[in-house]
């Protein structure tokens, strides 16, 4: 390893494997890369690996570790890698019988079923819809069905997080409401629909996220020989990016740190971007008090004196900071075009991107391109425009539905072809778009041709390319031919059983599907990274669903029932494929926070939109409120506008200032006066970013020009 | 550079609280009021965190000011695009909800419903319930119906009916703020009073509707106004942020804006804000199709705390022209037939039309009394035409250099002179419906979506290159090298062999025509293989969600900024399409903006982008527009047709009504008898009396057609000649107004 540590970092590296040290300090400081090494250390002074864990909010944020352990030769056992909710999973496995009884699981014997985000949302919309309707529940607000379910699962899963009761859900949100009488009753009907679930899932021993942190957390972990079994297992804790996990998971470090032989807490100042997800910046720093030493490093190795001007200017603009100690020009770290228009403003980007891959040597993977939002349409243009350049692209966005994948929807149309007793034929047009994504070469018109000749709509057919007139075998060529004889083949072969209890489970389907034809070498899905990666999430969905539902709807099969749920939106593409390796040879294309939990650096930064609204707003969701529920609001006082404003500022804040301390060289700022939609721009960092460029002139004098 | 006249200087003068201003036709407010937020701004009223806001009626009075202002504050060495932000009320509105969308019970991504599926929803709801009362509405049908009409009355009439009904009625309660429970309180409230039969239906309907939109966590256009508002009243702290990052409101148009949206500016203002509000009421032409009215801005400048200003005076027209206009304010006030009228629903007031003083920048034209013409004629409404369109022509090929319009009543009376027009070669600009404009972007994509749908099909392949070659339409040449192109690419029978083609398979080297082609034009080989790589591109692009395939396909095709604002639109119309029908795939969206391009279904965006309209861009043509689409704008010579007594009615016993609809007993008006109802539930009626609604709608209806009549009258600058039809029957006669002005010139001349 060629690490150029520096002897702060090697203080905290060499420790002796005892006591508890707090490292605190901004992103890009060198403390996950020192806490890295401390791994390996530890495993150099002889403590053995089984005996580690490490401990993220969330499995991307554990990268340095896999990357540095990956590096290493192993050292005897491997570390484990956990979150909270998976040491809860853990828990609640081992100990269900103790828990279930505490928890008031109707029946302590039959095992206990995990229910993912998607199941939940499931269970919940079969529970509650007839409910909502019959009753007009929910009346005032403006809300699709999808949307609803998953605030109110927010709701349980910060009663859990949080630890407050969950029948306090509705008073608490409503007395931080404002707005008429009539509004916050809306809050009474979350109340009921969180007990109305929670009854449910005790009843059949079904157990949420939320179900899942509480059993653990005041059911299972204040019990000694449950608390020990985990103490005594992991006696050396390393715990990054504290400041993104939830109040609970600090609780129970705080406990654990009692009897631990060594623990390193890893901070990261003026962070805490998940917050919507119940993020706790503030209780994590109270964890410094459990510590026997607090060491802060305090300066960044990475980012320039102009960018850390920068992040001031845009700090003192939303009143975070009282004034600039920065002396540099923001402006040598700076690019900026305005433009009027959006596509404008994306061939400027894309120009300027070349320029840097294809003069100045600068690898695409140290080249990020940042959104509030992306669209699919900005995604198309940013990657397509790039392709053009001679550059490749990737985008990552996830918590998208499944429905929105290319992919995932051509493997529900192979899906249906394969089931002709479901009786949903796919149009031609869905089973075209199915070629062209399977079939690698199989251009547009081709397959246009080709669906014309081998298929029937009325009975969802795909006739044998025997069967198609030679002139247009011709046209459509051998070789292109033969690939889809094999799909299809494949296909009728799978076509075999008619009844309902012969059907092989979806998730087996697409898992043959995909291994045995779609990536193979010929198939789209050989050389399609993302494709292949929407493919790997769809079939974990599946299978959990398989494995979480006890029965499907009437006449259906699980199968049916989840394809129908995924063409609703209900599936999200949120299964993070843990670490996944940067290519050097592409540009990374993602929403501001996704690019944050990564937790990687870069080169150059390209924010684009800068007039988006985006920036700085939080998350409205009128059924649920993240401050309003989390540990520092005093029950009882209400959520004020200048709340509002804070929140917003702090968002931004936050934001900015964590992109910038993941910037090594550049930022450059994309913007047109209209944004994607066509609208006039004006949001909060823009107009801070307009302030500080004025200042500048001002100070020097210079003709104003935006 | 912009010499304000002495009344505007009283206006740009002003230093704060409010003030209302009463302006003529012409009488260049639009500047007065870029003037002064420049002035304001100049002056340095404004902080670094606060704006000056501009409140408009339309998107493209949205361009116009951001233009004007930064023009002036350009001048004056001030960044522009800083310290002031326009918008439309809507636009407005929408800033105000997304701003704090939890307070007023909407997630964030809502969306907004375009008209179009907002009136999907509304029908199925209207549906609905004709299903479960068929023989409801019967009380109110004529007794001497044949069974013959009546059937014809429950097959045809019956839905567009009930759909009307409970739009206005909708629309009004929403003005009100009331929501469906609202109204089922209010009925609960005065059960065994009356039968208010319309309003139940309606609340019926409402509900059914609000259950659709929040279902699909929508609002419609109406919402967005009473939710913001609602927002408002919400959280008093952020009603002072709004106050404190808007300290001046200046707001144009304020003639037309509902009580609603005045509420909104009023809270936003408060006692201490200042407040700008501009308008002519005598041009509130909006009122039947919006609850906006007049009479808000006239008791605002009747207050006492307001300082009233008036820019009479206007450049625009000849003396002749104002005199006539300005007698028909006098008329109206003196002579109008009906006492009720000229009483109480007082039209047309003061301020008269002054011309400017000697020395102006922009005087009024030479006057020539002569050009100015109010015939008595009786055409029949094809003479009209014919007359009408003959003098047009000839007078254009006289005056190449200078604009004509004819103004018309209603759509399709426009259509007819198009066509008229169309068919003796006349140079014609159309300023109807929807604008061609943004049918011809709904054409385009709709061409390519259909090659992308069949893209096996070599005529689409040619279609597709016409389309991306769009710019090149204007230069005849070009445009039929173009059609060549196109026409030999349609030989390309295996389209592959030109889009994909394998190894040595290149159909650009075999086709012996193309080959040719390309020997004879050294440029166009580039030209198709750009094309080839953009078709690509397109077909790759398939697969996304069909809006967004409209974005990636928009920004290939259009580079002026108001087409792809359509295309944006069309992306987003599109979207709900797709929403709204699952089912959908590429060919059902292309055969949907093919019905949109073809105008044979309306959408949204055909009317939400329009371009602002410059008529001397058009000299030499003839410009047929609706007298409602002509708002604003002027031309050297105007006609006025169609003004007889069915389209201008006077409150007169030979006058009929379009709202009062033939099958329907005692001349009832039946969508104001439900909005009468309403008043009723709201207290503002002591009691429901059936007929008094009609009868007051009927009164309406009169004064905003005379306004509509001076608003056509003062598009003239030079010429004027109104003339008017006598109906599809024969048995229609001339308005009253137009009689009374014809005696009036008729005097002047003599």
């Amino acid at each position: 390893m060629d690490f150029e540590l520096n002897p702060l970092q090697r203080a905290v590296i060499e420790r002796p494997p005892q006591g508890t040290v707090f490292l605190q300090g901004m992103a890009g400081s060198g403390k996950s890369t020192a806490a890295a090494q401390r791994v390996l250390a530890l495993i150099g002074q002889g403590v053995s690996a089984s005996d580690i864990l490490i401990m993220v909010p969330q499995r991307t944020l554990a990268r340095p570790y896999v990357q540095a352990l990956e590096a290493a030769p192993s050292a005897g056992g491997t570390v484990r890698v956990a979150t909270l909710a998976g040491l809860a999973r853990q828990a609640i496995q081992v100990f269900y019988p103790l828990a279930a009884q505490r928890a008031g699981f109707r029946d302590p014997l039959v095992a206990p079923t995990f229910l993912s985000l998607e199941a939940a949302q499931y269970f919940m919309a079969r529970l509650l819809t007839p409910i909502i309707n019959a009753e007009g529940l929910f009346a005032s607000v403006t809300i699709d069905r999808n949307r609803l379910y998953s605030q109110i699962l927010d709701n349980l899963n910060k009663a859990a997080v949080v630890g407050f009761q969950i029948d306090e859900i509705g008073a608490r949100l409503r007395d931080a409401a404002q707005g008429d009488e009539e509004q916050r009753r809306v809050f009474e009907d979350v109340q009921r629909c969180a007990l109305i679930f929670r009854e449910y899932c005790l009843e059949n021993g079904l157990l949420d996220y939320s179900l899942q942190i509480e059993v653990f957390v005041q059911h299972l972990w204040p019990v000694k020989p449950v608390r020990e079994y985990l103490t005594r297992q992991y006696r050396h804790l390393i715990y990054d990016n504290i400041e993104e996990d939830v109040p609970a998971a600090h609780d129970l470090v705080r406990d654990w740190l009692v009897t631990c032989g060594s623990a390193l807490l890893v901070y990261d100042t003026e962070a805490g971007f998940r917050r919507f997800l119940g993020a706790d910046p503030v209780s994590a720093a109270d964890l410094a008090a459990s510590a026997d030493e607090i060491v802060p490093f305090e300066s960044s190795l990475v980012t320039s004196a102009p960018l850390r001007a920068f992040g001031e200017a845009l700090a003192v603009s939303v009143g975070r900071l009282p004034e600039l100690t920065e002396p540099a020009d923001p402006r040598e770290a700076l690019a900026y075009d305005d433009s009027r228009y959006f596509p404008q403003m994306i061939d400027g980007v894309v120009s300027r991107i070349a320029n840097l891959v294809h003069d100045e040597g600068v690898l695409p993977s140290e080249i990020v391109i940042i959104a509030p939002f992306v669209s699919d349409a900005l995604q198309f243009m940013l990657i397509n425009r790039l392709n053009e350049a001679g550059i490749r692209a990737r985008a990552h966005r996830p918590s998208r539905a499944l429905r929105q994948e290319q992919a995932s929807r051509a493997l529900l149309t192979f899906a249906k072809l394969a089931h002709p007793r479901w009786r949903q034929f796919p149009a031609d047009v869905d089973v075209t778009h199915a070629l062209v994504q399977a079939i690698e070469s199989l251009d547009l018109v081709r397959a246009q041709l080709l669906v014309n000749h081998v298929y029937t709509h009325k009975s969802g057919t795909l006739g044998p390319f025997s069967s198609v007139p030679a002139s247009v075998q011709e046209r459509i060529s051998y070789l292109l031919g033969d690939r889809y004889e094999t799909l299809r083949a494949w296909l009728a072969a799978v076509n075999q059983s008619e009844e309902p209890a012969d059907e092989a489970p979806l998730d087996h389907f697409w898992s043959r599907l995909f291994g045995e034809v779609l990536s193979q070498p010929g198939f789209g899905f050989h050389d399609d990274v993302s494709a292949a990666e929407v493919a790997a999430n769809m079939i974990d969905s599946t299978r959990r669903f398989r494995q979480t539902i006890p029965s499907a709807g009437e006449g259906k099969t699980f199968a049916q029932e989840y394809v129908e749920l995924v063409e609703q939106g209900v599936f999200a593409d949120q299964y993070l494929r843990s670490w996944e390796l940067t290519d050097p040879d592409t540009v990374l294309i993602a929403p501001a926070y996704t690019f944050l939990m990564r937790n990687v650096l870069v080169d150059y930064q390209f924010w684009i939109s800068v007039g988006a609204p985006g920036w700085s707003q939080r998350l409205y969701q009128p059924l649920t409120h993240p401050y309003v529920l989390s540990r520092e609001w005093l029950p009882g006082r209400p959520w004020t506008d200048a709340d509002e404003v804070a929140a917003g500022q702090d968002v931004l804040y936050r934001l900015t200032l964590g992109l910038v301390r993941r910037c090594r060289r550049g930022i450059y700022l994309g913007f047109s006066e209209l944004g994607e939609q066509g609208r006039e721009q004006r949001g909060l960092l823009l107009m801070s970013i307009q302030q500080m460029l004025r200042r500048l002139h001002h100070e020097q004098g210079e003709e104003p020009h935006v | 550079m912009f010499k304000p006249r002495k009344k505007q200087e009283a206006v740009i003068a002003f230093q704060g609280g409010k003030m209302g201003v009463s302006a003529v036709p012409g009488s260049g407010k639009t500047r007065t009021l870029s003037y002064l937020a420049s002035r304001l701004l100049i002056d340095g009223k404004v902080r670094e965190d606060q704006e000056i806001l501009i409140v408009t009626l339309v998107n493209s009075a949205v361009d116009n000011f951001s233009r004007q202002i930064s023009e002036f504050v350009r001048d004056a060495g001030l960044l522009p695009h800083f310290g002031y932000r326009v918008r439309t009320l809507h636009g407005l509105a929408n800033d105000i909800v997304r701003d704090r969308p939890s307070l007023v019970g909407l997630d964030e991504n809502f969306d907004i419903l375009s008209e179009n599926e907002a009136k999907t929803i509304l029908r199925d709801a209207a549906l609905a319930w004709i299903k479960a009362n068929p023989t409801a509405l019967d009380t109110y049908l004529r007794d001497d119906l044949s069974e013959n009409d009546y059937r014809k009355v429950r097959q045809r009439e019956l839905e567009r009916a009930v759909l009307n009904i409970a739009d206005g009625f909708i629309r009004q309660a929403k003005d009100a703020s009331l929501l469906p429970e609202d109204i089922r309180r209010l009925l609960d409230r005065r059960r065994g009073r009356e039968r208010l039969d319309l309003a139940e239906m309606c609340w019926e309907i409402y509900a059914a509707y609000q259950h659709g939109l929040n279902y699909r966590g929508a609002v419609d256009f109406q919402d967005l106004i009473r939710l913001a508002l609602a927002t408002l009243n919400a959280d008093a702290d952020y009603l002072a942020r709004l106050r404190s990052r808007w300290p001046y409101i200046l707001e144009d148009e304020a003639q037309d804006s509902s009580a609603l949206q005045e509420q909104i500016l009023r809270l936003i203002t408060g006692l201490d804000g200042h407040w700008v509000r501009v308008g002519d009421p005598n041009q509130a032409i909006y009122e039947t199709f919006t609850t906006a009215s007049p009479e808000y801005l006239r008791q605002f400048v009747a207050r006492a705390d307001v300082q009233a200003r008036e820019l009479p005076n206007s450049g625009r027209s000849t003396k002749s022209i104002i005199k006539l206009a300005n007698h028909l304010i006098d008329w109206s006030m003196k002579r109008h037939p009906s006492q009720a009228v000229r009483e109480e629903k007082r039209p047309l007031l003061p301020p008269l039309i002054e011309p400017v003083a000697k020395g102006d920048a922009q005087p009024n034209p030479k006057d020539r009394p002569d050009e100015v013409h109010v015939r008595l004629d009786p055409y029949t409404p094809s003479d009209e035409i014919e007359t009408v369109v003959r003098s047009a022509r000839a007078w254009i090929e006289e005056h190449p250099d200078e604009t004509l319009a004819i103004l018309v009543p209603r759509n399709d009376r426009g259509s007819e002179f198009v066509q008229a027009l169309q068919k003796l070669d006349v140079p014609v600009v159309e300023l109807l419906r929807s604008t061609t404009s943004a049918r011809q972007i709904a054409g385009s994509l709709t061409l390519i979506l259909e090659h992308l749908a069949q893209a096996v099909d070599p005529a689409r392949l040619g279609r597709s290159f016409e389309v991306w070659k769009r710019d090149e339409r204007g230069d005849s040449d070009q445009k039929a090298s173009v059609k060549r192109v196109a026409q030999l690419l349609g030989r390309a029978v295996q389209v592959e062999t030109f889009v994909y083609p394998a190894l040595d398979q290149d159909w650009l080297d075999r086709d012996a025509q193309m080959v040719e082609a390309l020997d004879a034009d050294p440029g166009l080989r580039d030209t198709l293989e750009t094309f080839r790589t953009t078709l690509r591109r397109w077909q790759a692009a398939v697969m996304l969600p069909v809006d967004q395939l409209v974005l990636t396909l928009a920004q290939d095709l259009f580079h002026d900024p108001l087409d792809l604002a359509i295309a944006y639109s069309v992306a987003v119309a599109l979207r709900q399409e797709a929403e709204a029908h699952p089912e959908w795939r590429l060919p059902d969206f292309a055969s949907y903006l093919r019905s949109v391009a073809r105008n044979e279904r309306s959408a949204a965006f055909l009317s939400e982008n329009e371009p602002e309209f410059d008529p001397d861009a058009h000299k030499g043509k003839v410009t047929v527009a609706t007298m409602h689409k002509a708002k604003g704008l002027e031309w050297d010579r105007v006609y006025l047709t169609s003004v007889n007594n069915y389209d201008f009615p006077s409150d007169e016993a030979h006058d009929t009504y379009m709202s009062e609809t033939w099958y329907v007993r005692d001349h009832l008006n039946l969508d104001a008898e439900a909005r009468g109802q309403l008043q009723v539930l709201r207290g503002e009626l002591e009691q429901y009396v059936e007929g008094q609604a009609s009868r007051d709608a009927r009164l309406d209806y009169v004064a905003e057609r005379l306004r509509l009549l001076y608003v056509g009258i003062t598009r003239a600058r030079k010429e004027l000649i109104i003339t008017w039809n006598t109906g599809r029957n024969g048995d229609k006669v001339a308005a009253s107004p137009l009689v009374a002005l014809h005696h009036f010139w008729g005097k002047e001349r003599s």
